[in-house]
């Protein structure tokens, strides 16, 4: 069943925007904003989630949203306040949904029992709404449940017709069935007396389709009863004075089989249905009299009860009604009263705009169809839907950044091509590359912002984080969000719930004290984590602040020296210390909790967030608190950045983390007493790598005819590295080396250069973090 | 730098050969000869160079791109502990796939296309630690004997300290 | 001739499954996200039959019913509502708005297709 499978994907799609949507409308009513709007949205999120979940069978979710939305139902109409203690209520029934929308996708069972309790919650605050129905409203639920829900799918294709009537059969059955002895004198033939009112054809119902029902149980004879038609002068257009008599047989005939084809029509008509053998009482005057006072303003019934013939010779429609109805597609049977000359009016009224013939008919036909117009109708069988945004698979929007991102390259290789003689010589190509450049940039924009989303969609998932990692550890923690529109490529959102979801555990477990040493500090017994994106130049900035303990130094560096990570004999600077906590390997926790624990650490952020060119950075104030940052590119597609040559074989190194490039021979370096290299730049000693001696490589040019590029990393101390040839700036596109290979140290990533060969990318920040243990080992 | 598609080109060959039999890419280092089987061959490759990546051991010749991806290139011959491969224009690049990745494996030659009978394959003989880690078994083929390939150790063990 | 059947309901998961039931049956399907796209897909597409939801934003299922109705051109248009409320409320609602019959959801595929043969000629 792949149909069902890519239901499911679509299903649970939809889910997680509507628990998005959920965590984004309960931080809004958290704070105060309580109006209809934004209940309404809740609802309809928790009332989708619970349609779909009933469309898979997924009973657990469908009976805990079903509870919930009950509430919520309440709550909109007024019925139940909304205090605090519903909104939180409300906010852990989020996460038990959440919870049973995972289980279902992955699916796991859940205990059968989960979410109980606020399902009792939800229960008894509605029925303190309910004063002494208790009993009732128990029943209420269980019996909605169990009628319309735990069928599963499977069970609801046969049954669901039968489920429908058995709750409303009896009561619709009971009058007849007290009139009348429930033997029919002869099993399975029926008389049927039908009466429709006035409001039957206005809800577009048909005489007509309810004999063809009645037609396929059995078979079937039916009288129209003529008799009220009045005289043609009294005749009401849309009055309706007709009824019918009809006579079925079929063996195994019921009479609920029989109501059941008027289910629609029930109360918008007279329904008697005997068994033949009893006298159907003579037209006994069904209820409300059908001979209403006809509004000609409001001319609101439809004729289709009647035969085509009569449809076609009525008297139709009321010419005053024209200018409202705009011409559907059969102008001749529904307006047989136009002459061909008004014909022809609609027709080009319809066509593209042309002034319109005064010597028309006086019927206002020619005015302009409304709205009907500018939608492209008029290119017949067109199906556009006015709408305003469009869904695309995500593979065809890549596919186009793709092309995009190497189009750009192409470009700019293209540029490089162009030598002073060049220019100087063709004026016009050189122009026509500067257009070229400037559409490709331009080009680049726009789909790149395609593929752009708020980053909501992952700061979003993180309340529920803090509120479980606040119960767990005991903590009171409060989480603030801010730049949360801030847009950044989708690609990247992808990468960055982990690193953040693991980045606010460290906040929460080791940065957050616990309420009373935060009071014996001088502290709000509420710690806070604040989680900020904004975007700086090319790249945005993803921030996650504590106001707790800050890194414990001292603890980091004595677990540093214990697991070989520092040697000794060197004592590491406080930032040195602090970026320690990236190092492989390297968990602070005493014992490895449940919480941030797991045996992995905050290398993991950093591997993640290096895999899609980003870099980390983190700042301590011990008793304060720390700040982390994750600096990453706006596009995973292109990059800028520095051509350099190490050896024989081309690297390229991230503009956004160069500061500036230099000869060596305008350099000063000085040897320190470990035997290190470094470069003096402006009063500042910067450590130097040599590229080609760290990887290995071997170079044959002269100390002073190499360059030093001098490299910062988000925040951190600055490094030069020194390369062998400098050869210019291009936009490149990252290519993954794990793909077919694995990580390599000190190595970012790939690109293809203009000539086909593979460049790569020199992880700046990785670079530094191995000098640091190759000091130490 | 013509590729050779090998897989459209044999693909009557490979339909009628049966469950017992397979087969092999057979190419040359040196005097001796190994093989692959011929359903892990994507295409096959003059040398035209590669990017030398840093931090490897010496059988990883570097990367190339391979229409728009990158692949790293396995030097065979440095791989069984013989030394690098000095490659000309004339050696060849062999493209396989290694469970969901592909990898390119530098050899002098490759020689012939050979189909043989499962049963005919023998274990490798204890003794060479390189030969029992890099081959699955030993098949002889008109009095050839053809060392099978086992990709999946070959590529292993490429990172410095690994 | 095929018929053309204007699904309106804000959920995506519901739309697809309606789609595919229906184009299965050889219906042609348009669809929209709410009332009020729904209204503008009325009026730029000639539609046999209509199957709206009820809970919706921006113009939800009953006003778009009414909307519908107070129109003079579909009042013998077909509306059938999609529903998961058991609660007779919903239905009569949609039905004093002009509704023609419901559905309850989850539906069946040839139950769907049986309701809708029942209200179109």
């Amino acid at each position: 069943m792949s149909d069902l499978d890519d239901f499911k994907a679509t299903y649970f799609d939809e889910c997680s925007e509507l628990m998005n949507e959920l965590e984004e409308q309960f931080a809004a009513i958290e704070g105060g904003e309580r109006d209809a709007d934004r209940l309404n949205a809740v609802f309809r999120a928790i009332h989708s989630i619970k349609g779909g979940a009933g469309a898979f069978g997924f009973s657990g979710l469908v009976g805990f949203a079903h509870a919930y939305e009950t509430l919520l139902d309440y709550v909109r109409d007024g019925r139940v306040e909304m205090t605090d203690d519903v909104v939180s209520l409300c906010i852990r029934a989020n996460d038990i949904v959440g919870d049973y929308i995972n289980a279902a996708q992955s699916g796991e069972e859940l205990a059968a029992d989960y979410g109980q309790e606020e399902k009792q919650r939800f229960d008894a605050i509605a029925r303190g709404q309910r004063g002494g129905d208790e009993d009732e409203w128990s029943g209420e639920i269980i019996e909605e449940f169990d009628i319309e829900f735990t069928p599963v799918r499977v069970e609801l294709a046969v049954d669901d017709g039968d489920v429908v009537e058995a709750v409303e059969a009896p009561v619709a059955a009971e009058p007849d069935t007290f009139d009348a002895p429930p033997m029919p004198v002869e099993p399975g033939h029926w008389e049927v007396r039908f009466t429709p009112y006035r409001q039957l054809y206005s809800r577009a119902n048909d005489p007509l389709l309810l004999f063809r029902e009645l037609a396929a149980l059995g078979e079937i004879n039916v009288r129209a009863i003529l008799t009220d038609i009045p005289a043609l002068s009294d005749f009401e257009p849309f009055g309706v004075y007709c009824s019918w008599e009809i006579s079925l047989f079929a063996p195994d005939l019921t009479e609920s089989a029989i109501r059941e084809v008027f289910e629609f029509v029930d109360g918008d008509c007279s329904i008697e249905v005997v068994p033949l053998g009893h006298v159907v009482p003579p037209a006994a005057a069904p209820a409300p009299a059908p001979v209403a006072v006809v509004q000609p303003a409001k001319a609101d019934e439809n004729l289709m009860a009647l035969t085509e013939d009569e449809v076609a010779a009525a008297p139709v429609r009321l010419v005053a009604e024209a200018p409202s109805a705009p011409v559907a597609a059969e102008p001749v049977a529904e307006e047989p009263a136009l002459s061909f000359a008004d014909l022809a009016n609609e027709i080009s009224a319809s066509a593209p705009p042309r002034p319109v013939p005064q010597a028309a008919a006086p019927k206002p036909a020619a005015a302009p169809k409304p709205a009907a117009g500018g939608e492209g109708g008029e290119e017949g069988g067109n199906r556009a839907v006015g709408v305003q945004s469009i869904r695309v698979d995500l593979d065809k929007v890549d596919r186009v950044v793709n092309m995009v991102s190497e189009l750009v390259i192409t470009q700019s290789m293209l540029t490089q091509q162009m030598d002073e003689n060049l220019r100087a010589r063709y004026t016009e190509l050189v122009r026509g590359l500067e257009v070229l450049a400037q559409t490709t940039r331009g080009l680049q924009d726009s789909v790149m912002a395609i593929r752009a989303q708020p980053v909501k969609s992952v700061f979003s998932r993180m309340p529920r984080l803090v509120r479980e990692l606040a119960t767990k550890t005991g903590k009171k923690i409060k989480l603030e969000t801010i730049g949360e529109n801030t847009e950044i490529d989708k690609t990247v959102i992808e990468q960055l719930s982990d690193p953040l979801t693991h980045m606010i555990r460290n906040s929460a477990d080791h940065g957050i004290e616990d309420p009373e040493k935060r009071k014996s500090r001088g502290k709000s017994e509420i710690g806070t984590i604040r989680l900020s994106a904004e975007q700086a130049g090319g790249n945005i900035l993803i921030i996650v602040e504590d106001d707790g303990n800050g890194i414990n130094r001292e603890r980091v560096l004595q677990l540093a020296r214990d697991k070989g990570l520092v040697a000794p004999d060197i004592t590491p600077t406080d930032e040195q210390i602090d970026q320690l906590i990236f190092a492989p390997g390297f968990s602070t926790a005493d014992a490895v909790s449940d919480i941030s624990g797991r045996g992995v650490g905050m290398d993991v952020v950093l591997s993640n967030i290096k895999k899609i060119g980003g870099s980390v950075h983190v700042r301590s104030w011990t008793g304060k608190g720390s700040r982390v940052t994750l600096r990453l590119p706006l596009t995973l597609a292109v990059l800028d950045v520095m051509l350099v040559k190490v050896g024989e074989s081309p690297y390229v190194v991230p503009l956004s983390s160069i500061v500036e490039t230099m000869q060596c021979s305008g350099a000063i370096f000085e040897r320190v007493p470990s035997g290190g290299q470094v470069l003096q730049v402006r009063g500042e000693y910067v450590q130097v790598i040599d590229v080609a001696q760290r990887f290995g490589m071997h170079s044959n040019k002269a100390p002073d005819d190499r360059f030093v590029v001098l490299c910062e990393s988000e925040g951190s101390q600055k490094v030069a590295l020194v390369v062998d040839d400098i050869i210019g700036q291009q936009q490149v596109v990252i290519k993954s080396l794990e793909e077919n290979f694995e990580q390599v140290e000190g190595i970012a990533g790939g690109t293809i250069l203009g000539d086909g060969n593979v460049a790569l990318i020199v992880d700046v920040q990785g670079l530094r973090v191995h000098q640091i243990h190759q000091n130490a080992a | 730098m013509e590729a050779l598609s090998l897989r459209e080109d044999n693909g009557d060959k490979t339909a009628v050969v049966g469950q017992n039999t397979l087969q092999l890419i057979a190419f040359s280092i040196g005097e001796q000869t190994y093989g692959v089987e011929i359903t892990t061959v994507r295409e096959i490759r003059a040398w035209n160079g590669a990017t030398p990546l840093p931090n490897t051991r010496d059988f990883v010749r570097g990367v190339i791109n391979l229409r728009g991806t990158i692949v790293p290139i396995f030097d065979l011959r440095a791989r069984f502990g013989d030394g690098q491969t000095s490659p000309t224009k004339n050696h060849v690049v062999v493209v396989m796939s290694v469970g969901d990745k592909w990898v390119g494996i530098l050899v002098d030659a490759v020689s012939d296309i050979l189909t043989v009978s499962r049963e005919d394959i023998h274990n490798v003989p204890e003794g060479n630690a390189i030969d029992t880690e890099l081959l699955n078994g030993i098949i002889t083929h008109d009095s050839r004997m053809v060392g099978l390939i086992d990709l999946h150790a070959v590529v292993n063990g490429a990172k410095l300290d690994g | 001739m095929t018929l053309r059947v204007l699904t309106v309901d804000d959920s995506r998961t519901i739309l697809a499954m309606l789609h595919h039931t229906l184009s299965n049956a050889g219906f042609e399907v348009l669809q929209a996200e709410d009332g009020k796209q729904g209204l503008d897909v009325l009026m730029s597409h000639d539609i046999d039959v209509v199957i709206t939801d009820i809970n919706m934003p921006v113009m939800d299922g009953i006003e778009f019913i009414k909307n519908v109705r107070a129109s003079g051109q579909y009042q013998s248009l077909p509306i059938l509502i999609l529903t998961t409320e058991t609660s007779q409320d919903k239905r009569d609602q949609g039905k004093a708005a002009g509704g023609t019959g419901w559905i309850v959801k989850p539906f069946d595929p040839d139950k769907l297709i049986s309701v809708i043969h029942r209200v179109v000629h």
